[in-house]
């Protein structure tokens, strides 16, 4: 090996190393956040959720907030700022601009819906919790010290839920109702099992993770809810978990994945899903911007699996949005009536 | 009578894969083709320069639609669009592909089978200084574009993802030097068929649904990337629509047993075929 080729690999590895070295006590520094990568962004506050979750939901609201298609919406119809401003003036939040990501679950009975279990949402942004606690003390809340955390509780005047926050850790809020929320700093503690022991749910959120919105949920807790007409339950497949996972940028992509019992059940919600597809297409022949969205739709997957995938390019949105537009829906005024030509004068 | 002098005793396959190493890395690295591969790597360097300055002077380096786009989003889609879909792609096919043929196309191979080693050996040192020679260009070159582009207050939360970028980039690296030190041992126009699978077989299998995409490389490589696709074109959205990412634990041994099925099966193409010098 000649001396400029062991200059080369000297200078070569220095830099790797001098990179790595000043990435790792950076990181160290800050304390290692972001432990979740590897082609996978499924978060790791999943430790705070309950094992028995039966719907989790997560959306990367900074990512969606800075998405094309939110400033074109934006542009298209302000959103009227009323609400959001009195919530930024008594909290402090800008929702827009402070809240990274939000992951909610809800926990509890299985064979209850959705409606019945025992919510939790946890939300990592940048939060002032000072401004916070005041506002929940102002409101009749009390605050207890919960193994360590400051849980702030709201009792409703009417007697429903009993809703808590805490903040568990420097720029991550647990909300919900106060069980849950008990349970979610039992779970982050160690003291109970938490989602990121469910191999089949961490399974499921792995593969949703791909957007920045998804969805995953027992399906037996979305029919236990009554969303679903019991004509078209009985008519389904047995189907376990549902995924729907979304990405929003330029566009709207979406993807909803069924997992069945059996490869049978599979085989059965493909041919049904493909009978109301061709219907679908049919009958959206005469609209062209409905005929783009049902032409992007994608029906897969293989073995228990379903994937139904659609895309909704911004052409399709500024399409729709343009039928939105004032005066646009109005059909085209009927052309006048020609004038009644004059009686002829008397010679 | 005195008895014979023994012969002396034949380097093993991997003393005689080390010495081709030695030789070839010198020459690998002062060839015409790194200057290639400098200009390659060194446009998102110089790119990452330009947005550091820009940065600098008080201005938004990169916006959509009116929302600036901060460091370590540029170069989440600096680490796509350069190095996964074309630095790593291009060098293996460049370099893969010219292991032997450069040999047998500068008629010096017959030198190195004269050697009294074996000539799966020198595939295997040529590889090996093939992959050292590219990872200490491209790593170094991801290095720096991150420190130009990341704020050092958003390394904590981005390390381990560039850690897994420099992983991941040296993997596919690996996977399509083996890959194509094959294509080069066992096909004629091995730069050709190399070419067309990169930018035709694999772009086209990524974006057909079904399981095609498992007989590419990028499908595995691609699965390993922690930061979000980007999502410009039709055939960009297509892709990620009909995105199926494999388990990162097995895209890792996907890769590598391809790496080592290639380069055994190199290997024995390079020791069974018969080089014909043209005159």
């Amino acid at each position: 090996m000649t001396k400029r080729t062991r200059l080369f690999l000297f200078v070569s590895v220095g830099i790797l190393v001098a990179g790595l070295g000043t990435g790792l006590v950076a990181a160290y520094v800050g304390g290692f956040q972001n432990l979740n990568f590897l082609g996978t962004s499924s978060p790791d506050e999943l430790a705070y959720l309950p094992s028995d979750a039966k719907v989790v939901a997560f959306a990367n609201v900074r990512e969606i907030m800075d998405s094309e298609l939110h400033q074109k919406l934006q542009a298209l119809a302000p959103r009227n700022g009323d609400g959001l401003a009195r919530f930024e003036e008594e909290t402090g939040v800008d929702v827009t601009r402070d809240v990274d990501y939000v992951l909610g679950a809800i926990g509890g009975d299985t064979a209850a819906g959705p409606n019945q279990g025992h919510p939790l949402v946890i939300a990592r942004g940048r939060f002032d919790t000072v401004r916070i606690e005041g506002l929940v003390l102002s409101k009749g809340g009390t605050v207890e010290d919960y193994k360590g955390v400051r849980l702030l509780k709201v009792a409703e005047p009417t007697g429903g839920m009993d809703a808590a926050l805490a903040f568990v850790e420097p720029g991550l809020i647990a909300m919900g109702a106060q069980d849950a929320v008990r349970r979610a700093i039992d779970a982050r503690k160690g003291g109970t099992a938490s989602a990121a022991g469910n191999e089949e749910l961490v399974r499921l959120v792995k593969q949703a993770d791909d957007g920045n919105a998804w969805v995953v949920a027992r399906f037996d807790a979305l029919s236990a809810a009554g969303q679903l007409p019991p004509d078209v339950l009985q008519r389904l497949p047995a189907i376990n978990w549902l995924t729907v996972t979304g990405h929003v940028n330029g566009g709207i992509r979406a993807a909803i994945r069924a997992e069945t019992r059996d490869e049978a059940a599979a085989k059965n919600l493909r041919d049904v899903l493909q009978g109301i597809l061709a219907l679908a297409k049919l009958q959206s022949g005469q609209r062209a911007d409905v005929a783009a969205i049902m032409d992007s739709i994608e029906l897969g997957g293989e073995g228990k699996n379903v994937t139904l995938g659609l895309a909704v390019p911004i052409e399709v949105i500024d399409q729709l949005a343009s039928l939105r537009t004032p005066g646009s829906l109005a059909p085209p005024a009927a052309p006048q009536p020609p004038q009644a030509p004059e009686p002829p004068t008397a010679p | 009578m005195s008895a014979r002098p023994a012969l002396p005793v034949p380097p093993t396959f991997a003393a005689g894969a080390a010495r081709v190493f030695n030789l070839s890395l010198g020459e690998m690295l002062w060839s015409r083709r790194t200057v290639f591969l400098l200009l390659v790597t060194g446009a998102p360097v110089f790119l990452a320069v330009v947005a550091r300055v820009v940065q600098g002077s008080g201005l938004v380096p990169l916006r959509v639609n009116g929302a600036a786009v901060d460091g370590g989003s540029i170069f989440g889609m600096m680490i796509w669009v350069f190095f996964l879909r074309f630095i790593v792609p291009v060098l293996g096919v460049f370099y893969g592909t010219s292991l032997m043929a450069d040999e047998v196309e500068d008629r010096t191979i017959t030198y190195l089978f004269t050697r009294p080693i074996r000539r799966g050996a020198v595939l295997v040192g040529k590889y090996l200084a093939y992959l050292v020679c590219t990872s200490l260009v491209v790593l170094p070159s991801v290095v720096l574009v991150y420190f130009l582009l990341v704020p050092i207050g958003q390394v904590a939360r981005t390390f381990l993802a560039f850690a897994a970028d420099l992983g991941l980039l040296a993997l596919g690296l690996a996977a399509y030097g083996a890959l194509f030190a094959l294509v080069g041992a066992a096909l004629k126009r091995p730069l050709v068929s190399g070419l067309v699978f990169v930018f035709g077989w694999e772009q086209i299998a990524l974006l057909v649904p079904g399981y095609l995409k498992r007989f590419t490389v990028a499908h595995y490589v691609q699965s390993l990337v922690p930061h979000a696709m980007p999502s410009e074109g039709v055939a960009a959205v297509l892709q990620s629509v009909l995105r199926d990412n494999p388990p990162a634990l097995v895209c890792v041994l996907v890769l590598a047993a391809l790496v080592v099925a290639t380069l055994w099966l190199g290997v024995k193409a390079v020791e069974s075929r018969e080089y014909v010098l043209e005159q």
